[in-house]
């Protein structure tokens, strides 16, 4: 388990417009590319590696598991706003998702998230 | 020499953006008003330069590379993120830097003996700069050192260490050959908890909230020194109290006197922090 690549993959999503728009579109296809364009033993110094469980949750967009992950609280809250802001409908909005983020959260408690 | 005049903190949640406009709901016109008075006493007090200390929400620094205090030596800063302007409405913003200032707190060649300061000189920074410098100083006329301070990616610095650089600023400023007078605006949270288990959820801990108000308004650095040094205590009051050490910074500038003003302003978000220290 890596909660540092785990947040770095976060950042690498959140921080950019189209980097969110390409991610939501394909989640699993945006975390295979990413993983395969890591910089390797020669490149720039650029590490890409998720586990299995790691690279599932974000192929689901499953933030109730990556909080368990050990995701920084955070960047997890602010990176599942940007990818589930386009499911918003005028019943179901903002507040409606942070109460669906704390319900899944809530229950685990404060987690160790120090990578 | 130069003048260290005034002190203040101020909240910096950014979701006042698009919450705090005209009509200001009713909620919000306790800090609005709060805003607007720190706001009159930088002007009040004839500020020439703002050391504005605040924590990157890492965007900027990362667990890549992530120091504890970092010192800005740009000549200009870009204000904002896109993920910001995305999330809070933000408006990115150009900010003058104050390279002579900066120099003089951080040392030119040797860095000063009390406290170990790393420097940038290409920063993009963040709400915790840009939101209360628009609400304290919307003109963004004065040339500001900004300060970040690490309170979010443990391992963080102790409260000593915050402590440490806020009597070094004072320290800087006195000795810097200059007829400035300098402002210190600083910012952070009360007990607030953003990604965890008590999320926009009003304030997770008013017991540390009513604690917190209280070291600043009764000038009490060891009482905040004495809780604030068990990280996991705020990390129980939320995973972003420890950026509430930021004012202890500000209090230890002002040689941990009471505040002049001290609110904790309750709303529909975690409680804001207003402390000011004058000296008009």
């Amino acid at each position: 388990m890596s909660k540092y690549m785990v947040d770095k993959f976060i950042r690498a999503v959140e921080l950019s417009d189209a980097a969110v728009a390409a991610y939501v579109a394909d989640p699993a296809g945006v975390v295979d590319a990413w993983l395969a364009g890591a910089g390797g033993p020669t490149g720039p110094s650029d590490d890409r590696e998720l586990t299995p469980a790691e690279r599932d949750a974000f192929a689901a967009r499953d933030y109730e598991a990556l909080y368990a992950l050990g995701a920084h609280p955070y960047l997890l809250w602010h990176f599942t706003e940007a990818v589930y802001e386009h499911e918003y409908t005028p019943d179901s909005g903002w507040r409606e998702l942070v109460e669906r983020y704390r319900a899944a959260v809530a229950p685990q408690g404060i987690v160790d998230y120090i990578p | 020499m130069a003048e260290l005049v005034l002190a203040a903190a101020t909240p910096h949640n950014p979701l006042l953006w698009r919450a705090m406009n005209d009509p200001v709901p009713d909620d919000l016109q306790p800090i609005a008003a709060n805003f607007a008075r720190i706001r009159e006493a930088v002007a009040a007090h004839e500020v020439d330069a703002l050391v504005v200390i605040g924590t990157d929400h890492v965007r900027q620094f990362f667990y890549d590379n992530s120091p504890a205090f970092v010192v800005g030596k740009a000549e200009s800063y870009h204000g904002t993120w896109e993920n910001e302007v995305r999330t809070f409405g933000m408006e990115y913003v150009e900010l003058a830097g104050h390279r002579e200032l900066a120099d003089e707190i951080t040392g030119r060649t040797v860095l000063p003996e009390t406290i170990d300061l790393a420097v940038s000189l290409e920063w993009r920074l963040d709400h915790s700069y840009v939101i209360p410098l628009q609400y304290v100083r919307p003109e963004l006329d004065l040339p500001v050192v900004p300060i970040h301070t690490n309170a979010s990616m443990p391992p963080v610095p102790s409260v000593r260490r915050f402590v440490a650089l806020g009597e070094h600023l004072r320290d800087a400023i006195e000795r810097w050959d200059s007829d400035a007078r300098v402002g210190i605006l600083t910012s952070g949270h009360m007990a607030n908890d953003v990604g965890g288990p008590r999320t926009f959820a009003g304030s997770p801990d008013p017991d540390f909230d009513e604690a917190a108000a209280a070291w600043m308004r009764d000038g009490d650095l060891e009482g905040a020194i004495r809780v604030c040094s068990d990280f996991q205590r705020l990390l129980e009051a939320g995973c972003m109290t420890y950026q509430y050490l930021n004012a202890v910074a500000a209090l230890a500038a002002m040689g941990g006197r009471p505040a002049d003003f001290a609110e904790v302003t309750p709303s529909r978000f975690a409680s804001s922090l207003f402390f000011l220290w004058g000296s008009r």
